[in-house]
């Protein structure tokens, strides 16, 4: 489907369940729910608590609806802002603490999802172009940050790096693709 | 305000990506609201990252979700139905019928919300039934034999009732999908779909108002509906819509 009719779609869609319309809302997880779940479960590590922020995910959008301006942005990014900031809100909170150790042993030996969330966005993508200039560090601290959803503290622990030296990799690997996508 | 000598393109950046700290992400989120400048780097820079999210493998929704999220809906609209009848009047232009409906159904919710949950459920079924359809187009879908299979009657806000006519198989680990061409030269849209071989009322957002001729096509999808967007299983049946007279 072109990329400009599945935004006028996504738009739509928001403005139906601002106008309360439940299967508008409906029509939202069939569309994305697999690929949010996909996002909140990467970042959870648990199929339950994933569930959890799909569901309060929906609900917040069906809420804050109204707020949506389709001048302003695209309804597909809103929708996935609201995934990511409720997940990430749930992290913060502490939900990756009751995970359980086999979950966090597995995240510590296999960092393959990583890779392949790199390497499956397709050969003519422009972020992956940009990400591959990158340096190995840099750019794995950025993606620990969108992918797992890990704090600075947590990239520093994973990447055996101090703290500030993390900072300023994150920073320096942002603004380089700043300028390679503008 | 800890974020306010922040290099502006910078905390977007980190705000998107997830690094803010709690205190952090309040803030922005506070500025989003009157700095438009900072509205736009962070959709800069949603933009950036999205294709990330679209590369994520899909994970399988359990049906029971969409049950879950329903009941908080339920719950939602009984605590704010009141402010939230205010706003729509506002901004929306008023359209009679939906206003009625809207009011009598937040009398209901009124009425019952010290009833149990059950007892909701009922009423809100009961509603459903009562609700009908001013059809602006009617369509009879045939099969490939040329049975008669199911009847459309579309409604000027998209609104579709579909009737099924005789028995309708409907294969295991199916479902079924209507489709129609608002634009006889463009792709087939998704109008909702259905899983009981019976009367079901479908509401579509954002399409036009149907037309006489336009094409109507139900099709076997798995469940949550055709993953592409566009029809892929089986075609039950289809058939152009007609003017009622």
């Amino acid at each position: 489907m072109p990329e400009s009719a599945s935004e006028v779609n996504h738009a739509a869609l928001l403005s139906a369940c601002a106008r309360k319309d439940r299967t508008a809302l409906r029509q939202i997880l069939e569309l994305e729910g697999p690929k949010m779940l996909g996002i909140a479960k990467r970042m959870l590590r648990r199929q339950d608590l994933a569930e959890d922020a799909l569901q309060d995910a929906l609900v917040l959008i069906w809420r804050k609806a109204s707020q949506f301006d389709p001048a302003k942005g695209s309804g597909r990014a809103w929708i996935y802002a609201v995934l990511r900031n409720r997940t990430l809100n749930m992290l913060r909170d502490g939900a990756r603490e009751t995970a359980t150790d086999d979950d966090r042993l597995e995240r510590q030996i296999d960092g393959s999802d990583l890779n392949d969330a790199w390497e499956m966005l397709g050969h003519d993508s422009e972020l992956r172009r940009c990400l591959g200039r990158l340096e190995t560090e840099k750019r794995s601290a950025v993606l620990m940050s969108y992918i797992w959803g890990y704090t600075h503290g947590e990239i520093a622990g994973r990447l055996s790096a101090p703290l500030g030296t993390v900072k300023a990799w994150v920073r320096r690997g942002l603004s380089s693709l700043r300028e390679c996508m503008s | 305000m800890k974020t306010a000598r922040r290099d502006l393109a910078e905390l977007a950046d980190e705000f998107v990506i997830g690094l803010c700290d709690p205190e952090e992400q309040r803030e922005v989120e506070e500025r989003l609201m009157k700095e438009p400048e900072l509205a736009v780097l962070v959709e800069l820079a949603r933009q950036r990252f999205a294709a990330l999210d679209a590369a994520t493998p899909r994970e399988a929704v359990p049906d029971s979700l969409w049950h879950r999220v329903e009941k908080r809906l339920d719950a939602v609209e009984e605590s704010l139905v009141a402010p939230e009848a205010k706003e729509s009047h506002a901004e929306a232009p008023v359209d009679l019928r939906a206003e009625r409906e809207k009011r009598s159904r937040s009398l209901v919710w009124t009425a019952a919300a010290s009833l149990a949950a059950s007892l909701v459920l009922a009423i809100a079924l009961v509603w459903n039934l009562m609700t009908t359809i001013e059809p602006q187009v009617i369509a009879v879908l045939v099969n490939d034999a040329g049975q008669p299979v199911a009847m459309i009657e579309g409604a000027e806000n998209n609104a579709t009732e579909v009737t099924l006519l005789g028995e309708t198989d409907v294969p295991a680990g199916t479902i079924l999908q209507l489709w129609t061409k608002p634009d006889p030269d463009g792709p087939p849209v998704s109008l909702g779909i259905f899983d009981e071989p019976k009367q079901t009322v479908l509401q579509a957002a954002g399409l036009p108002v149907p037309k006489p001729d336009q094409l109507y096509e139900i099709t076997f999808e798995q469940p949550g509906g055709s993953p592409t967007g566009l029809p892929t299983g089986p075609i039950l049946g289809k058939g152009l819509a007609r003017e009622p007279r």
